[in-house]
């Protein structure tokens, strides 16, 4: 889509508008027409990654390239594949939450949530309300933490470096909160078949609410820093336009269906946990471009907030587990769960014989179908959108693997 | 969250295929032969049920033979449903693509992880794991040890 701002002119000078006259330097981009150059062109074929600090992990793409110009992608992944469905063929019903950390690893408590609630959905588990709060809670601390690492890199894809590092402090309280909770940083392994392993630590919720305090100014300022930034803004609105029916065909949820323009969101639609007792907003973008993600995600962030005060204003008491065997006997049949995790939604697909441990679990992770989107978007970009619209995406290799 | 049989039927009448529609504990599943599952899929995307979404697509060992699922949602009736076939081992999986894009990587997943091949794909490469490693999601490959695969 052409900028209304410029227009361009017959002899392929594109100029702000009202500055242009005949006979002055040439003022803006000099667009050789097609088929004027004399000399010979041809496609040029660029390996990017899988090592390449733009593609957030270790994805590999496989670029055709005319001039700056994006002709073809394919994606080729694999290169952190660990065989998770495979593993967890030979594990415990409650070692399934050591697996999941390592899918979506920035994004960990979803991941044990959907697994912790196929086997309580399969098992008929009613779990203590306070364990569904603090499940909750943990649940939407860790998607702002995920979501602050998405805005940090994000800057850096669209050349904003201090971004990042702002982010990272944000991110550094949250997992020190979510340390203090459940004794990890990252890996958590904290939400289990009935519950959660351990109580909530006192004095905990004031150090919640005092960062919530201080998040929601932080949030405010990297909004205003690289959001309300007309170099960002230039770089991403318009850019990478997903229109409801392809994101629908290529299987697209969470943050980047919302922002097509659908509002879906499986702790809305399909209400698991605490979410039925919370208040917050779904947003929803209305052009589907790398702006609309941007924003959604950015008030996601702001509904996250809402919802954590929510959550330790209504704390209730109680126990954090339910009264479950120590080895879980699911009986046999199949059942599926799914959470809206960071980057859309996390099904699991569980298949039990009666056994100790899973007959088959097919782990969906919504980056797996992001990904395949790419070859769809990416077409008819410049090369260097590509990089920033791979940002905006937020994809997680981990679970695109698995 | 899930549609009535009665509903599916109306949807299916018209095929030219052999489907068994039942009501799973899981919800509503149609089995139906791996060549019907294009004509089907259409069939439910474009019907009345208005499946819009292939959410997912993977494969399960039965022992007997490879189960292939088909895991569709209707956003505007707010449903969900399975469509189940099976494919014998090494046997052919043909691609849906052309009816849900989002089949492309998780078919070539699919048959690579179990052993099938696949036809009607763009791309029909392995996905995930080398050439030569064994189609890992059967259950007759064991899952080895680092040790057992260090001495071979």
């Amino acid at each position: 889509m052409i900028d209304p701002h410029f227009t361009v002119s017959e002899d392929g000078l594109m100029t702000p508008e009202g500055t242009f006259s005949p006979g002055s330097p040439p003022a803006g981009i000099r667009r050789v027409p097609k088929g004027v150059d004399s000399l010979g062109t041809e496609h040029l074929i660029v390996n990017m990654g899988p090592q390449h600090p733009s593609t957030h992990g270790v994805l590999r793409l496989i670029v055709e390239l005319d001039g700056e110009e994006v002709v073809a992608v394919e994606v080729s992944i694999g290169f952190l594949h660990r065989g998770i469905e495979k593993l967890a063929e030979s594990r415990r019903f409650d070692q399934l939450a050591t697996l999941m950390d390592r899918g979506d690893y920035v994004s960990a408590i979803h991941g044990e949530q959907a697994a912790a609630l196929a086997v309580e959905k399969l098992m008929g588990i009613e779990i203590p309300t306070k364990a569904a709060w603090i499940r909750t809670l943990t649940a939407e601390l860790n998607r702002l933490a995920s979501h602050i690492v998405w805005f940090g890199t994000f800057g850096l894809d669209t050349g904003a470096m201090g971004q990042f590092l702002y982010a990272m402090r944000d991110r550094e309280a949250l997992l020190d909160i979510l340390e203090e909770i459940s004794g990890q940083r990252m890996m958590f392994n904290y939400v289990r078949p009935g519950g959660v392993l351990a109580d909530l630590p006192a004095g905990i919720d004031r150090k919640i609410l005092a960062f919530c305090d201080t998040f929601e100014v932080y949030l405010e300022e990297h909004h205003a820093l690289l959001g309300c930034n007309e170099i960002f803004q230039s770089r991403v609105k318009n850019i990478g336009i997903v229109t409801k029916e392809t994101a629908l065909a290529f299987g697209l949820t969470g943050a980047n269906l919302r922002a097509t323009g659908i509002a879906f969101d499986v702790r809305r639609d399909r209400p698991y946990d605490a979410y039925p007792a919370l208040e917050f907003d779904i947003p929803v973008g209305t052009v589907g471009d790398a702006w609309d993600r941007y924003m959604v995600r950015m008030e996601e962030m702001r509904q996250s907030v809402r919802m954590v005060r929510q959550l330790v204003a209504g704390m209730p008491e109680g126990e954090h587990m339910a009264k479950v065997p120590k080895v879980l006997r699911p009986p046999a049949g199949e059942v599926y769960a799914s959470v809206e995790s960071s980057r859309g939604e996390t099904g699991i697909h569980l298949f039990t014989d009666g056994g100790a441990t899973p007959y088959r679990y097919r782990y969906r992770g919504a980056s797996f179908f992001t990904c395949q989107l790419f070859e769809e978007v990416l077409p008819g970009h410049l090369f260097a959108d590509a990089c920033m619209l791979l940002g905006s995406f937020d994809i997680m290799l981990g679970e695109v693997d698995r | 969250m899930q549609p009535d049989v009665a509903a599916v039927n109306r949807a299916l009448a018209g095929l030219q295929a052999a489907i068994d529609v039942v009501e799973a504990p899981i919800g509503v599943v149609l089995r139906c032969a791996q060549k019907d599952a294009s004509a089907v899929l259409k069939h439910l995307r474009d019907g009345e049920l208005d499946c819009c979404m292939l959410i997912d697509l993977f494969g399960l060992d039965t022992g007997e033979k490879v189960e292939i699922t088909y895991h569709l949602r209707s956003l505007s009736r707010d449903e969900d449903m399975y469509v189940r076939c099976g494919v014998d081992y090494d046997g052919n999986m043909h691609s849906v693509w052309n009816i849900y894009p989002s089949a492309l990587l998780p078919e070539r997943e699919a048959a690579e992880m179990f052993g099938l091949t696949l036809s009607g794909h763009p791309n029909p490469k392995r996905l995930l794991t080398t050439d030569g490693v064994p189609p890992l999601l059967r259950k007759a490959v064991p899952v080895r040890s680092a040790e057992e695969v260090r001495s071979g």
